[in-house]
């Protein structure tokens, strides 16, 4: 395992599940659950002939950033894409229910907790989504992976982080939607339907998978930040992340409310004024909502450095 | 169509015991991932190796002999999950292993 | 005797060729501009069954509107064609002859049609002349292969029908001379017909007919190597390169190939290379397309000159701000050439370092495959030994005076030779052996019946092979027996390097003839991508201070 320090500065992009894990939060402090010497690898998989992984591409595991215990889920995208199946699955619904339980005995032991004092779960998503290979299995695990989620609402937050190779595409795409914050990379994509899939099924005319800028333009954290699907663009670096991980973990459960997407009647609403305002704009390319936001110039904001995108982008209100 | 499961053992020199068991690796197309573990069998590593691919039995033989045999590891076992790693490759992890297992 | 003078007529070529732009003069507006629907009845009408074709294409740009206009023609009038061009890439270069239009082909480079080109042979639809090298097939251009039409690219022509071909000039100004001035026909097709060009790269009275191509010429990022897909073998080679070959001999002329290989080293030089000492000792002369991986050395201080081959898409810009480093015109825009860039290649480099698919026990090495007919382009020219060479380098004289048989053949006489370096992991893709007894090209020669098999790199010219073992100085070989006891000592587990003997390959290692990592001094533990100056291509843009604009496919941001 690398060192901590080392693993700060390095690229979050480059990393791989387990480092990720373990520089997200305080040095020293992470601890692995259901770890590869576990072996909880996939029987489908093996059936298939297909080969496995003794962690079965997801790391979880409990950490501590300041005073506040973080329980991490960390994808790892060159295992089948990190495809997530029955194991894996029953890992991040694992993580998630132990926080809850964990939030639940320390409230009811110590009622005047702080807000830095009370668990968060931070998911790092690497995946296209549902495992084909273990097809109801997997899809089983996305609702799962709901439940807890809808269970955790207004006691423990949860942030994803995206800022890996293969981005969260497919059912993961929902369950990052229903996160209470999101923190991206300019190299993390999110979205519901894979580029491969919107050629598939409209045509290279419409949506060519193959060309990345394009790809990145409609899907990747820059674009993400400006239409508010992400709270938080951060540096390609793990310590980036963790700082960001380390400033939200003391904020209250009000304030995470305020960053979901959806979850409310007035979120609801917010959401369908986007999509009217799409419905009038009719934008032929991401670069058209980004200038009905405000930026004169959107071509230049693609390769624009981090802190001058951040210092001069306008964001989209609606 | 089940994976095959290669199961051997190789002879290894009174050298270097394993500190603590270690993970290295990440199982992506064309790698693997190992987990070395401690255990004492008068200096013997054992070796048991799942992957899709078959047909390769002497070559993974040949490939952990020398990793043995240049790493002095002793008293070991090795529990490799392979997708179509090449032997510079199996080398390569096996090596990273050793030295994270050292260096804990 | 009778009079010869008065009775021979001296001008037929002039004569036919007049005779063709009569009949197609109804075509040819001011400016030699026909109208891009016109262009079908103007290749029929220059065009003879049985001429000499060129059309241009390589790796890079392709005259593809003129492609596949030329596919449109009537075949009861244009057949037979003899198509001599430098490259088959694009389907439509194959379906010429599929429909009947074209017969026979000599060609350098085969590329994605390799396959196509394999089983037209076979099926009598194409008879080959030759598998050339680009500079080979330049000169028979000038001998005996001169085409009589030739159909070829540009980025924009002005009004007068002068080209400029700019970044992309690559084989032009070659094909240009050799077909105007054996008074064949040249036709353009370009982007756009401006009022005034950037330069004049082509002069208008070489040109016959100018084209407006309802699209843009379709045009390959070939040479651009993803960092992040580097991967930490390729980096372990590249280190061993670097401190047993580059800092070894000091090498300062060199051409980087197209794989992931030297794509490693370049992103080495700034890291690993500057550690070893190597800057301004190394790569200080480079002949090579604009590699956008080349950026961090050059930022950094390590290359004096670098001439291209081609262009390579995205890097107009910050060629055109690196003037000292590059070759580029009065307006600023790169001049590429392939002929003097494939010249150099043969004649003034110091070192050529590639890979290959695979390398027999003698160190012979071809990336044919049994069934596709690929071609070398200018590898071989660059990667064997040239012998015209008469002017000396350190490093070429430190090659060569290793030789232990030099004097054997030359007597007292010191002479260089190239370095000529096959990099290469021992197994490639799906497990399959790079080290082979018998090349697949002897498999490929037997189902296309052709009379030699494609070699790329001859085992007489191959001086140093580089694996994950380490590397095997070929050159201090004193015979066969030595440098296939090097070869295998290198091969690791493939067969040819089972067959290795630890007593053989400890005697060698002393010996100096094969150097292992450890034996180098190279930790294989820092072998990661850590190492590497920049991990991906947003990297490359940092580095560029913004003038590299990637191409769509290569930006994940």
């Amino acid at each position: 395992m690398p060192k901590w320090n080392d693993l700060q500065g390095r690229s979050f992009l480059e990393s791989n599940a387990r480092d990720r894990a373990v520089g997200l939060v305080d040095e020293g402090t992470f601890t692995e659950l259901a770890g590869p010497f576990d072996r909880f690898y996939s029987p489908h998989l093996e059936t298939l002939g297909e080969a496995v992984e003794f962690d079965d591409g997801i790391v979880t595991g409990v950490g501590r950033v300041g005073v506040t215990p973080v329980f991490v889920i960390s994808q790892e995208g060159k295992f089948i894409g990190g495809s997530v199946g029955e194991v894996g699955g029953a890992k991040m619904v694992n993580a998630i229910r132990l926080a809850i339980e964990f939030h639940d005995t320390l409230a009811a032991a110590h009622p005047d907790l702080t807000d830095a004092e009370k668990p968060i779960v931070v998911i790092s998503f690497e995946t296209g989504g549902v495992r084909l290979h273990e097809s109801n299995a997997g899809l089983l695990a996305h609702a799962e992976v709901m439940d807890q989620l809808q269970k955790a609402r207004g006691k423990v937050p949860v942030i994803a982080v995206i800022g890996s190779k293969v981005g969260c595409f497919g059912g993961m795409g929902f369950v990052a939607a229903a996160t209470d914050c999101i923190v991206m990379s300019e190299f993390g994509r999110l979205g519901l339907t894979g580029p491969e899939v919107i050629e598939q099924e409209m045509g290279k005319e419409e949506f060519d998978s193959g060309d990345r800028a394009l790809v990145f333009r409609t899907t990747g954290g820059k674009h993400k930040y400006i239409v508010g699907d992400c709270n938080y663009l951060v540096a390609d670096t793990l310590g980036a992340f963790h700082d960001q991980i380390a400033e939200l973990a003391t904020k209250s459960l009000a304030d995470f409310e305020a960053m979901r997407r959806i979850g409310s009647p007035e979120k609801v609403a917010q959401q369908l004024r986007g999509v009217a305002l799409a419905a009038e704009m009719q934008p032929k390319d991401a670069r058209d909502v980004w200038a009905h936001a405000g930026n004169a110039d959107p071509v230049a904001l693609t390769d624009m450095p981090l802190p001058d995108f951040l210092a001069q982008v306008k964001r989209l209100s609606v | 169509m089940s994976l095959n499961t290669l199961t051997f053992s190789v002879k290894g020199d009174a050298g270097a015991a394993l500190k603590a068991p270690v993970h290295h690796g990440v199982v992506g197309s064309g790698d693997m991932e190992v987990l070395m573990e401690p255990k004492a069998q008068d200096g013997a590593v054992s070796v048991s190796i799942v992957t899709p691919v078959a047909g390769f039995d002497d070559l993974w033989k040949r490939v952990l002999q020398t990793f043995v045999s240049q790493s002095g590891l002793s008293d070991a076992h090795l529990d490799i999950n392979d997708n179509n790693a090449t032997p510079a490759v199996v080398l390569l992890r096996l090596r990273q292993a050793m030295t994270e297992a050292q260096a804990n | 005797m009778s009079d010869r003078t008065s009775e021979k007529a001296w001008n037929h070529r002039s004569a036919d060729t007049a005779e063709r732009m009569a009949s197609a003069a109804r075509f040819i507006g001011p400016g030699k501009v026909v109208k891009a629907d016109d262009t079908v009845a103007l290749l029929e009408a220059v065009i003879r069954a049985g001429d000499r074709v060129n059309i241009e294409g390589n790796n890079q740009k392709q005259a593809d509107f003129l492609a596949e206009s030329l596919n449109k023609v009537d075949k009861s009038k244009i057949h037979d064609l003899h198509m001599v061009q430098s490259a088959v890439p694009l389907p439509v270069h194959l379906d010429l002859f599929e429909n009947g239009i074209a017969k026979k082909l000599d060609f350098a480079f085969g590329g994605p049609q390799a396959g196509r080109v394999a089983q037209f042979i076979r099926e009598g639809k194409l008879q080959l002349g030759a598998i050339h090298t680009y500079l080979e097939l330049f000169g028979r251009y000038f001998l005996d292969l001169t085409p009589k039409v030739s159909l070829i690219c540009a980025y924009k022509a002005d009004r007068q029908g002068n080209l400029y071909t700019g970044f992309n000039t690559e084989d032009t100004p070659t094909i240009v001379e050799a077909t105007k001035f054996r008074q064949g026909i040249v036709i353009a097709q370009v982007n756009e017909i401006v009022d005034t060009l950037p330069r004049v790269d082509i002069p208008a009275d070489w040109i016959d007919a100018v084209i407006e191509s309802p699209k843009p010429f379709f045009l390959e990022p070939l040479f651009t190597r993803d960092p992040a897909l580097v991967t930490d073998s390729q980096i372990l080679l590249g280190m061993l390169c670097l401190k047993g070959i580059y800092g070894e001999y000091g090498v300062q002329r060199i051409n980087h190939g197209i794989g992931f290989l030297t794509s490693a080293i370049e992103l080495l030089l700034p890291t690993y290379g500057e550690e070893l000492g190597l800057k301004g000792k190394t790569c200080s002369h480079m002949i090579l397309n604009p590699h956008p991986t080349m950026i961090p050395a050059i930022e950094s201080g390590w290359v004096d000159t670098i001439h291209c081959f081609g262009g390579e898409l995205g890097m107009e810009e910050y060629v055109r701000a690196r003037p000292d480093v590059f070759f580029t015109g009065p307006d600023g825009s790169l001049r590429s050439n392939r002929a003097f860039a494939q010249t150099a290649g043969h004649y003034a480099l110091d070192m050529f370092i590639g890979g290959t698919l695979q390398i027999d026990k003698f160190g012979n090495s071809s990336t044919a495959t049994a069934s596709r007919v690929a071609g070398f382009g200018g590898a071989p020219n660059m990667g064997c030994d040239a012998k015209g060479r008469r002017h000396s380098t350190d490093s070429w004289l430190k090659c060569g005076q290793e030789q232990p048989t030099l004097n054997r053949v030359l007597g007292d006489m010191p002479r260089g030779k190239r370095l000529v370096v096959q990099g290469v992991e021992t197994f490639g893709e799906g497990r399959a052996p790079v080290f082979v007894d018998k090349l697949d090209a002897w498999e490929l020669a037997e189902n296309a019946g052709l009379d030699l098999p494609p070699v790329m790199i001859y085992g007489d010219d191959l001086t140093h092979v580089v694996t994950e073992e380490g590397i095997a100085y070929l050159n201090r070989c004193a015979d066969i027996e030595a440098r296939m006891a090097a070869i295998r000592a290198v091969a690791g587990y493939t067969e040819i390097g089972l067959a290795a003997k630890p007593e053989e390959t400890r005697a060698l290692r002393d010996a100096g003839i094969v150097k292992t990592p450890e034996d180098l001094g190279v930790d294989r533990d820092r072998a990661r991508r850590d190492l590497l100056a920049a991990k991906s291509v947003r990297d490359l843009v940092t580095w560029s201070g913004g003038l590299y604009n990637p191409p769509a496919r290569f930006r994940n941001w």
